[in-house]
């Protein structure tokens, strides 16, 4: 699960996507998760739009799913703000985190460790968050909504 | 010195028991679930037969079957 895919379509005057360091920091961080994680089967970053940073699914349907569930769960939220979800299906397990504005959606074999899961991805967003910032080619991201929380 | 009948039915009942705790551990591994959290810190396992949870977990399914 090394490859990831770049999902933005290029900068540009009617679509300037995500700002290519968080592109490359979420890359990296994608990288390092599935390191830490050895049933992760595949997982995607998407920003505050829920448009697809970076993905590590050749499939293009992927990132349009992930888009879907987070739609889901956030409806589903009610008047409360949706942080984290953990989803076990017979076959494997989702996994959705929010941070700093960002989402990152993970699949993974059946039986993880949840809290440990969630807990890398937090630290993930946090790190492609904080590499973005730092580059000064993204404002910093701020702590409002989806800004996660604090006990992670 | 216990008669040879009731050391068959022992037999029959421990692999019963065994039956059973095995049956009932798959079954829990196997149940679905939808688990929220929000910001606040409350905690929500939406009921698996109502709209919202089958949206998520439909979502979930088509992701796990792309890999």
């Amino acid at each position: 699960m090394a490859d990831t895919n770049r999902k933005t379509s290029g900068p540009g005057p009617d679509n300037p996507g995500p700002q290519a360091a968080l592109v490359d920091a979420a890359a990296r961080v994608l990288e390092n998760l599935a390191e830490l994680e050895p049933e992760l089967v595949n997982a995607g970053i998407f920003d505050r739009n829920l448009e697809a940073v970076c993905v590590t699914s050749a499939s293009p349907d992927w990132p349009k799913q992930a888009v879907a569930l987070l739609e889901a769960l956030d409806s589903s939220s009610g008047e409360e703000v949706f942080d984290s979800a953990h989803i076990a299906e017979t076959d494997g397990e989702v996994f959705a985190v929010t941070e700093e504005g960002l989402s990152l959606v993970a699949v993974t074999g059946r039986f993880v460790l949840a809290s440990l899961t969630s807990y890398d991805m937090r630290m993930a967003l946090r790190d492609a968050a904080r590499a973005a910032s730092s580059s000064g080619d993204v404002e910093p991201l701020d702590n409002g909504e989806n800004g996660g929380s604090e006990d992670a | 010195m216990l008669k040879p009948h009731r050391v068959v039915l022992d037999k029959v009942s421990s692999y019963t028991d065994e039956a059973a705790a095995f049956m009932r551990r798959r079954r829990h591994q196997r149940r679905e679930f939808v688990r929220i959290r929000f910001q606040s810190g409350a905690e929500s396992d939406l009921p698996v037969d109502g709209a919202g949870a089958r949206r998520i977990s439909e979502a979930a399914r088509r992701l796990i079957e792309l890999g």
